[in-house]
């Protein structure tokens, strides 16, 4: 499934997070938008998913479930591994009664197959480390055999190898489910490894697109501080 | 012009004002909350979206583990209002009318009331920091990812149980007092179990047992309603949780006050 946005914009008060924006992500294909924080990645995975209204703009998709991988997993701490992955088979109107529970359970160990974590299912998500949680949440995410997968910061705030599995696991989800991704990060590795085209955002405008080798090699200023993760300069600091 | 400016800012009047106005938006915005949410309660119940699973572990919560609190709380107020009076009641001729002044302050107000504040700090607080920290950790954004609508998971079963159970707390809240009255009454001014529980229903009507219950289910769904709204639109990290725990706490007490009092006037005035 394709996703089509046309001059997208949202503002939070005065400030305007998202000015303008358009891009299109073909069925299949790996996004990564980058930029600094506070310049709006966020905020765009959450116009796509609905978690916040847009002002203004389109944004195109040809139906189907959109997951969202969150940040920070946000997986329901007080149900088990099991119960978070099988979360919407057994709490969504549409889905409550197409499955049996042996159904169920045969989705939940083939999705924690995917993400290589079988044998886990009766642990709570305090139980686990910060990259289980994340893989847990991409398992959680893909249930529902969606047609895009949002990812936000997928791999902030982990270990090199770690990044590294979760890099594998969202080019194997994309392999095996054919999704089309969006992945919001700053990680150089993330983008190199996963992306087929990059966005980079600037207070709330786009002002980079190209493949991951031609942000590496550009000249322009503002995907040449990015990577060189210069001080100096187009870009300051946004204040939050 | 802008010193004139500065020293009115700097006066009492000019305070006070802007402290008036900042309130009242407060105020308009809370009702706005609150107003949205119970509209998506009655949505989401119409749509069948009540999760009975998590119905009975709401109502759990609600009935059986604030049981202990609203008993303790409840007895004690029973106990302390038939030490203050049996006494001068026995000496004044009274003695025949102690169990209907207990039954009456009771089941008509205390009873209800006491069971009310004693679910507010138990489980009201408790829902709140709840949804609250499922907000602030973004777990109610993952349940709208999922298409699962947080007002049928979260908010129906918990209105509900508290529509449910706080009837049943509050009938057996009110039992558990009359008779720690009586008890008392025997303690305290020698008055007999028969005599007590004869005149109970010298003060007591059906009027009486009816607008009991009927608070009590307002009551329940006002606690669950106020508290889940405080929680589900909680901002800005732990900080937040606690902010909205309490401003749940001040508003539902002073909530289930002011339907007491409308109460009141309308089937006692």
């Amino acid at each position: 499934m394709s996703i089509e946005v046309k001059k997208l914009v949202k503002a939070f008060g005065e400030k305007k997070v998202i000015d303008d924006v358009s891009f299109k992500v073909n069925d299949g294909e790996i996004l990564a938008i980058v930029g600094f924080s506070g310049s709006g990645k966020s905020t765009i995975l959450k116009l796509i998913s609905n978690l916040v209204e847009k002002d203004s703009g389109e944004i195109i998709t040809s139906g189907g479930d959109i997951a969202f991988v969150f940040q920070y997993s946000a997986l329901f701490d007080s149900l088990t591994v099991f119960d978070n992955i099988a979360f919407a088979l057994h709490e969504r109107n549409d889905l409550r009664k197409k499955y049996s529970e042996k159904q169920i359970r045969e989705i939940v160990n083939e999705k924690l197959g995917l993400v290589g974590l079988k044998g886990i299912e009766n642990l709570f998500p305090s139980e686990l480390s910060g990259g289980m949680q994340k893989r847990v949440s991409f398992a959680r995410a893909i249930v529902t055999e969606p047609k895009v997968i949002l990812y936000d910061e997928p791999t902030a705030g982990l270990d090199p190898i770690a990044s590294t599995l979760i890099e594998d696991y969202i080019l194997r989800l994309r392999n095996e489910t054919g999704a089309t991704s969006i992945v919001v990060t700053h990680q150089m590795s993330t983008i190199q490894r996963t992306a087929d085209k990059v966005i980079m955002l600037y207070d709330g405008k786009i002002v980079f697109t190209g493949t991951p080798q031609e942000l590496c090699n550009t000249d322009n200023e503002y995907a040449k501080q990015f990577v060189t993760a210069s001080i100096e300069g187009p870009m300051h600091i946004i204040e939050q | 012009m802008a010193l004139v400016r500065n020293i009115l800012k700097q006066t009492v009047t000019y305070k006070l004002f802007k402290s008036i106005l900042v309130n009242l938006i407060d105020f308009m915005e809370v009702m706005g909350n609150i107003t949205t949410c119970t509209i998506e309660f009655f949505k989401s119940l119409f749509k069948g979206e009540l999760d009975r699973k998590e119905l009975i572990v709401q109502c759990e919560r609600f009935g059986i583990s604030s049981l202990p609190i609203t008993l303790s709380i409840v007895g004690m107020t029973s106990v302390i209002i038939v030490s203050q009076v049996a006494q001068e009641m026995v000496k004044q001729g009274g003695g025949n009318f102690v169990g209907a002044l207990v039954a009456v302050l009771i089941v008509r107000e205390l009873g209800v009331i006491m069971s009310g504040f004693a679910i507010i700090s138990m489980i009201g607080s408790s829902l709140a920091s709840e949804l609250a920290t499922m907000r602030v950790t973004e777990q109610i954004d993952a349940l709208k990812t999922l298409k699962v609508n947080p007002f049928g998971y979260l908010f129906a079963p918990r209105v509900v149980a508290g529509m449910l159970m706080m009837p049943l707390v509050v009938i057996i809240s009110s039992l558990f007092g009359i008779l720690a009255g009586a008890l008392t009454s025997d303690l305290a001014a020698g008055l007999s179990y028969r005599v007590y529980f004869e005149s109970i229903w010298i003060g007591i009507f059906a009027k009486d047992l009816f607008v009991c219950l009927a608070k009590a289910v307002c009551f329940g769904a006002v606690i669950a309603l106020i508290s889940c709204t405080f929680g589900y639109y909680a901002s800005g990290g732990a900080k937040g949780v606690g902010i909205a725990t309490t401003r749940a706490v001040v508003w539902s007490f002073v909530a289930i006050v002011i339907i007491d009092m409308l109460f009141a006037i309308a089937f006692f005035f």
